[in-house]
């Protein structure tokens, strides 16, 4: 070991020179890493070794420059993979892993980079409770790394340590969506993530972190992944309420012999509890999260229940697709030359529509930049083209936003409207009298080509908008439901859109007809049914799936019951009502009514879809570990904020910033 | 692949920067562990850490001890000296000076009026011993009131009285390496991981290297229940009937160690007759547990070559206190198990000092385990600290307890409060706030300005903490251990110490005593009244350096001691602090006086300790990593119970008792029975505005873990408000 401490006759120790971690007088053998040898690969196959994973291409003594210091631990194993070990038989909860991380990392107290959580079964005097302590599980397959937008995220052939930089990090919170275990911790206060650095400043001068040092029930270890530790038998991948290791291949491994009730159920406010199914030969059967209504099965409106911190995001999506539908049906039936189009085009709603659809579209990525916790970084959203469906919906719709602003000036000038407008105000007729033939040709041209460009720029949004939700940790999210509902949605609000100012330029020309109007009707039917068929699907699989996708659909039909009844009744409405008035356009029924049906299902629409997409954000129940009765129980957060406990910041619990 | 990148990211980790490391131990619980407090170059607290060397700790510590350091900076700090005339009034801030000679003069004017012991005094375990020795001095030999005594009657008075009437003497036995050594161990009411995370710790260590039976007895599935071999879920204040039971079973079959009884105990012939009436069949459905369980604990215990009992306030706070550590340890002695490596009756200590109280602070008797009651023992104190033999009482005062009740009579007219906080400590709350209010003259002296019972206090005296000053500790396996000042006292903060000396200036015998400038100086003089062959709490051969050197000396360690360890254990070689040398068998008869479930208050109330909590929370509740595990009241229910009276989990609702009521939250769990609940004590305005507190007759110490409540629904809306209304910190 590198840092020695010395003792001085006076009594007083005396810090070593050594930069790293300073190791304590009489340091203890449990605080040492003590790996002698490892396995070649861990059990999916990979290399422990991350020199030899990374094809020799990452040196081996590359310093961490932890803290900006060139020094290199004297650790022999730096370059193993290395992982947190629990025997979740020992746990006793008493919280010293979760105090030694919060004061070796200064965290405040509503963040924790490690967290005790428990389970609990059985019947007086015959119960048992199971405590999990979870921190980062530095995965083989880091989706965080996958998922962050900022590039903020590393894994190291040092350890194998998944290590992210507070500082490149703009509050997104997308890490902290993808991470099944939840390990990214979301600052309300400081508007980033920080997390578990596994302790490699400790790790490089021989010692395990600050939190397997730190416990009292022997419960918590830390080594070479796969490698057993002393006194222990079992290396699981597994236990009650750990998400299943196959989303990211987590660097954990268990001990869990007690035989446990079969049914465990969590003391936080989730209705998930975990059930274990199967012969008593086959009791090692894995447990599977189901509905635990803990009591609560009323159905219930609770609308404001559908207000959350997501809330700019239920904005930031519907305002896109509705201007990217709308957007794309206005330029495509302009290139069809279909009836009527043409008239729109050389209307001054063409332009609007393009102003609106414009402004739709910038409103929305505001939106979704004042939600970040650091709204001035937001550039920083483009670092992870690589691996980022929030990169990539990024780019789709900042490059959609610019084609669509640069299709819409180009479009002004060969404007039929405008240069009537420009005419009568100004008296300029440029078109013809200054000769600028060519340029409005070109302009014509180019608005085209903009437009043209713009279209893939928005679908490619739309679609990563849509992979952004299909994350595993996350399965009420984790369904092609999203796909349907997004590309629905863009077509329904997007007709609904178009059709306003489609109909003000026909009308104004009276050229409007019914079977003009049965076009957009059409679509709007369209976009409606598509996003019907994904709920449909979407409920079926919720229902019958084991994970807390089923659970989440039970918050769906119980405490948001009623909305969720009322959303898909109108819904149904709006299809059923719009078949009838396509049906009813044969007969000779008065414009008006039609007008006035059709902005109706409109309207009911734009309410549906702001229900539905709220629901969408509220109900969403991630594979996250259990909490504890106070500490990472959503039911307190929320009592603690509307209360206003949380106004004491040692609650733990910080009010959300209005 | 994902490793790798062109630039890389900056790693950065707080580097707590510390320049010098101050040797401490820990100011919370009895467990004493080492801790090293880092100072960063201008000498601000910035970290610490567990002592890898200290014997006792090895380097771990609990969630309090890890955060500990946070405490000295914390919120509700008193800054400075307040007085008032009368507690409806606000405090006036005012300088040391004045408010000592106000409080001497308060305090010499209601005893010239009612007479010396209507003045009362009431300190605590959580200074240090130099400072419960000085104040000893101040309170026996200056103020001379008899009724002085320390909180410790909360939760040590019953395993004093136990061990003074089984052996003769206060002073636990055994130590934490009898973990090692022990084939089998028995913990009756305590909850170790909970309660104390490092001894419990160091059990764990002891059986991952060899597996031994462990036994818990606990009406609650605690996490140590959780891990024991056998738990047994006892009715609520029946532990003397199981250990009859098991004596029983002992005795009945001739498991007894024959030879040590008759060589190192008296009194087996009235112990046989009286357990003979426990038949384990007889008596199971008295303590819940069945005779095929109690046969089988029983057996295991005996059998086993050497076996140990611990306890903690599951015996302790009951009416039958003092008799279940006497039963306890009627159960080690008859199998043999005292003095012995692995065998021993180890009684588990609440606060960090409150074996520095018992040893040094004459609350209950004189320093040095010496008695007031003993004339030699008087004599020989007036005369070393300069005084009047018959300014001594003749006989100890009134118990903490008593003092209350005879507030209320106006029979005690002031009061001083040193480090404790009776307002929400105390059992029966209505009661101890309608007894403050009646005070002539209450002084608080306290670190935190905000401690409940400030609010009927005359004078409040702003103390220092922990490592703002230096002394002596004494942990539950009898080792003593310092704390080196780190720190400088918080703003116009002064060390108890320093107020005891003050006020000591100010009456007669004060300048007849020597009150030494430093603790060190103290300690000397400790180490002088210590001194004496068959003295077993000798410290005669400790000095601070050889304390730090040693991370901790376990007493007895006299002045020949050449290494720098103190003996383990006491009784060794069999002989007792009794006339005649022998430890008493002293047969104890069960009868129930405790408040019941019933008809009205169908629920039992068990109370205890939480992990992240420390007594009154005045430390921990302002802690924000430790406070946010439980920031509020709770309530562990059973759910079936719920269930049928329609409660749901996460909901308030009031508890009330033929006292008063509380607010809590609902914890739904089966760690409870159907006929019972669990509170935690630490929060005010909660769990002891329900209590009711019986004394145990011997010790004095209250019954607090068992009475009856009923659960009342309550409007949601209304029951959160008061909850944080009662919640300041």
């Amino acid at each position: 070991m590198t840092a020695v401490e010395t003792k001085s006759s006076s009594g007083l120790s005396t810090k070593s020179s050594s930069g790293l971690w300073e190791v304590r007088t009489e340091e203890q053998p449990y605080a040492f890493l003590s790996d002698k040898d490892h396995q070649e690969t861990n059990r999916y196959g990979q290399l422990i070794d991350l020199i030899d994973l990374t094809d020799q291409k990452a040196p081996v003594d590359r310093s961490l420059h932890i803290n900006e210091n060139p020094e290199v631990g004297c650790n022999p194993n730096r370059n193993k993979q290395h992982g947190f070990y629990f025997n979740a038989d020992y746990c006793i909860g008493c919280h010293a892993c979760e105090s030694a991380c919060a004061e070796k990392n200064d965290t405040p107290a509503h963040i924790s980079f490690r967290s005790v959580g428990y389970v609990e079964g059985g019947s007086y005097p015959d119960y048992l409770r199971l405590n999990i302590s979870m921190a980062c599980n530095h995965c083989d397959d880091p989706v965080c790394l996958k998922g962050c937008p900022t590039g903020a995220y590393t894994k190291h052939v040092e350890y194998g340590a998944v290590l992210q930089d507070p500082d490149t990090c703009f509050g997104c919170g997308y890490c902290t969506w993808v991470c099944p275990y939840n390990a990214p911790q979301l600052d309300p206060v400081e508007g980033h993530v920080s997390k578990c650095n596994m302790c490699v400043d400790r790790l490089e001068v021989g010692l395990k972190p600050a939190c397997v040092s730190a416990c009292v029930g022997n419960a918590l270890d830390f080594g070479i992944i796969e490698n057993t530790p002393d006194n222990r038998y079992q290396v699981e991948n597994q236990i009650p309420g750990f998400p299943d290791p196959e989303i990211t291949r987590p660097n954990i491994r268990f001990q869990q012999v007690k035989d446990l009730p079969d049914e465990m159920k969590r003391t936080d406010s989730a209705p998930v509890k975990y059930h274990r199914s199967g012969s008593n030969e086959n009791k090692s059967g894995q447990y599977q999260p189901v509905v635990d209504p803990k009591g609560k099965t009323e159905k219930g409106w609770d609308l404001a229940g559908l207000i959350s911190k997501e809330n700019p995001l239920v904005l930031f999506t519907l305002l896109t697709q509705a201007s990217i539908g709308a957007f794309i049906i206005a330029f495509l039936g302009i290139q069809t030359n279909m009836m009527g189009f043409g008239l729109f085009a050389d209307s001054i709603y063409y332009p609007l529509l393009l102003l609106v659809s414009f402004g739709f579209v910038s409103l929305g990525l505001l939106m979704s930049t004042m939600h970040l916790g650091k709204p001035f970084r937001f550039y920083r959203g483009f670092n992870n083209l690589r691996y980022s469906p929030v990169s990539r919906e990024g780019l789709g719709i900042a490059l959609y936003m610019g084609f669509l602003g640069l299709h819409l000036l180009l479009t002004l000038p060969g404007n039929n409207d405008v240069q009537q407008i420009l005419l009568n105000l100004f008296g300029i007729s440029y078109a013809n009298e200054l000769g600028l033939g060519t340029f409005l040709a070109f302009s014509q041209g180019s608005s085209n080509v903009c437009g043209m460009i713009a279209i893939p720029a928005a679908l490619a949004g739309l679609y990563y908008m849509n992979r952004c939700y299909r994350i595993p940790a996350r399965p009420f999210w984790n369904h092609w439901q999203v796909a349907t509902s997004f590309f629905g949605n863009s077509i329904s609000l997007g007709a609904f859109v178009f059709g306003f100012f489609f109909v003000l330029a026909l009308g104004q020309q009276g050229q409007l007809n019914a079977s003009l109007l049965n076009i957009v009707g059409s679509l709007l039917v369209t976009g409606v049914v598509i996003e019907i068929l994904g709920l449909f699907f979407h409920r079926k699989d919720m229902t019958r799936s084991k994970n807390e996708g089923a659970v989440s659909h039970y918050v769906q039909t119980s405490r948001f019951g009623y909305t969720y009844i009322a959303r898909n009744v109108s819904l149904a409405l709006s299809v059923l009502l719009g078949m009838f008035l396509l049906t009813l356009s044969i007969l000779p029924v008065p414009m008006a009514i039609l007008l006035i049906a059709w902005s109706c299902i409109g309207l009911c629409i734009i309410a549906t879809s702001l229900v539905g997409r709220a629901l969408f954000y509220v109900l969403v129940i991630p594979t996250t570990m259990p909490g504890a009765f106070f500490w990472k129980n959503k039911g307190f957060e929320e009592h603690a904020r509307e209360t206003g406990l949380a106004n004491m910041p040692q609650v733990g619990v910080v009010p959300l910033a209005h | 692949m994902i490793f790798g990148r062109k630039h890389r990211k900056p790693i950065k980790i707080p580097s707590k920067a510390v320049e010098q490391w101050k040797y401490a131990t820990c100011n919370y619980c009895s467990t004493g562990c080492s801790i090293e407090i880092g100072l960063d170059k201008e000498g601000s607290v910035v970290t610490s850490r567990g002592h890898a060397g200290a014997d006792v700790n090895r380097g771990k510590l609990c969630i309090k001890g890890i955060l500990e350091h946070e405490l000295f900076e914390s919120a509700g700090r008193g800054t400075e000296p307040l007085l008032r005339d009368h507690f409806t009034e606000p405090f006036r801030p005012t300088d040391w000076n004045t408010v000592i000679d106000h409080s001497a003069a308060r305090i010499k004017s209601i005893q010239e009026k009612y007479g010396k012991d209507s003045f009362a005094v009431v300190s605590t375990g959580q200074l240090f011993t130099e400072e419960f020795y000085t104040l000893g001095k101040l309170v026996r030999g200056c103020i001379g009131t008899n009724n002085y005594d320390g909180n410790t009657t909360l939760c040590m008075a019953s395993a004093v009285s136990g061990y003074k009437r089984s052996f003769g003497s206060d002073g636990p036995p055994g130590c934490f390496d009898d973990f090692e050594h022990t084939e089998c161990l028995i913990a009756w009411g305590s909850n170790l991981p909970e309660q104390h995370p490092v001894i419990y710790w160091r059990l764990k260590e002891a059986m991952e290297k060899r597996k031994f039976p462990l036994i818990v007895v606990d009406p609650r599935v605690t996490m140590f229940a959780q891990m024991a071999d056998i738990h047994l879920p006892i009715t609520p204040g029946t532990d003397c009937v199981l250990l009859n039971a098991m004596m029983n079973v002992i005795l009945t079959e001739g498991l007894q160690d024959q030879k040590y009884i008759e060589q190192h105990t008296s009194g087996i012939a009235d112990l046989e007759t009286l357990v003979r009436d426990y038949d384990p069949g007889r008596v199971q459905h008295i303590c819940g547990i069945d005779e095929d369980r109690i046969r089988t604990v029983a057996r295991i215990f005996a059998k086993a070559p050497v076996a140990m009992s611990i306890w903690t306030m599951g015996i302790n706070q009951s009416t039958h206190g003092s008799d279940g550590v006497v039963n306890i340890n009627n159960l080690s002695l008859i199998t043999g198990n005292i003095g012995k490596p692995g065998g021993t009756s180890l009684s588990i200590t609440g606060q960090c000092n409150a074996m520095g109280t018992r040893e040094w602070s004459s609350c209950s008797g004189l320093p040095g385990y010496r008695l007031l009651e003993n004339e030699q023992d008087r004599t020989e104190i007036a005369k070393y600290w300069g005084i009047d033999v018959d300014f001594l009482p003749q006989k100890r005062g009134l118990a903490q307890t008593d003092i209350f009740p005879a507030i209320e009579t106006g029979e005690i007219k002031g009061l001083w409060l040193i480090a404790t906080n009776p307002l929400t400590s105390m059992a029966n709350q209505p009661r101890i706030r309608k007894a403050l209010q009646k005070l002539d003259f209450l002084i608080v002296q306290d670190v935190y300005k905000d401690v409940e019972t400030v609010q009927f206090a005359h004078a409040f005296f702003p103390a220092a903490v922990w490592a703002e000053k230096e002394g002596c500790q004494t942990n539950t396996e009898r080792r003593v251990n310092l704390t080196r000042k780190a720190v400088p006292q918080y703003k116009d903060s002064r060390s108890d110490f320093w107020m005891f000396k003050e006020m000591a200036k100010r009456f007669e015998n004060g300048s007849l005593i020597n009150f030494p400038e430093s603790p060190e100086e103290v300690f000397d003089e400790m180490k002088e009244l210590s001194k004496g062959a068959d003295r077993i709490l000798d410290i005669s051969g400790m000095s601070y350096d050889k304390i730090e050197a040693a991370r901790g000396i376990q007493w007895p360690y006299r002045e020949s001691s050449e290494s720098l360890a103190g003996d383990p254990r006491l009784y060794q070689d069999g002989k007792f602090q009794t006339n005649d040398k022998k430890a008493k068998l002293i047969p104890v008869t069960f009868f129930n006086n405790n408040e019941t479930p019933c008809e009205d208050y169908p629920f039992w109330l068990n109370s205890g300790r939480v992990v992240e909590h420390f007594h009154s929370r005045t430390k921990t509740g302002k802690i924000g990593n430790s406070n946010k595990f439980s920031p509020t009241p709770y309530m562990e229910m059973n759910p079936d119970a719920a269930n049928a009276l329609g409660f749901s989990h996460q909901s308030y609702v009031r508890l009330v008792s033929r006292r008063g009521d509380a607010v809590v939250m609902i914890q739904l769990t089966h760690r409870v029975p159907r006929n019972m609940v669990f509170v935690p004590f630490h929060f005010h305005d909660c769990v002891n505005r329900l209590t009711l507190g019986l004394l145990d007759p011997h010790s004095r110490q209250p019954a607090f873990k068992q009475c009856s409540v009923s659960i009342e629904a309550v409007d949601q809306k209304e029951a959160a408000l008061l909850n944080v209304e009662r919640r300041s910190f």
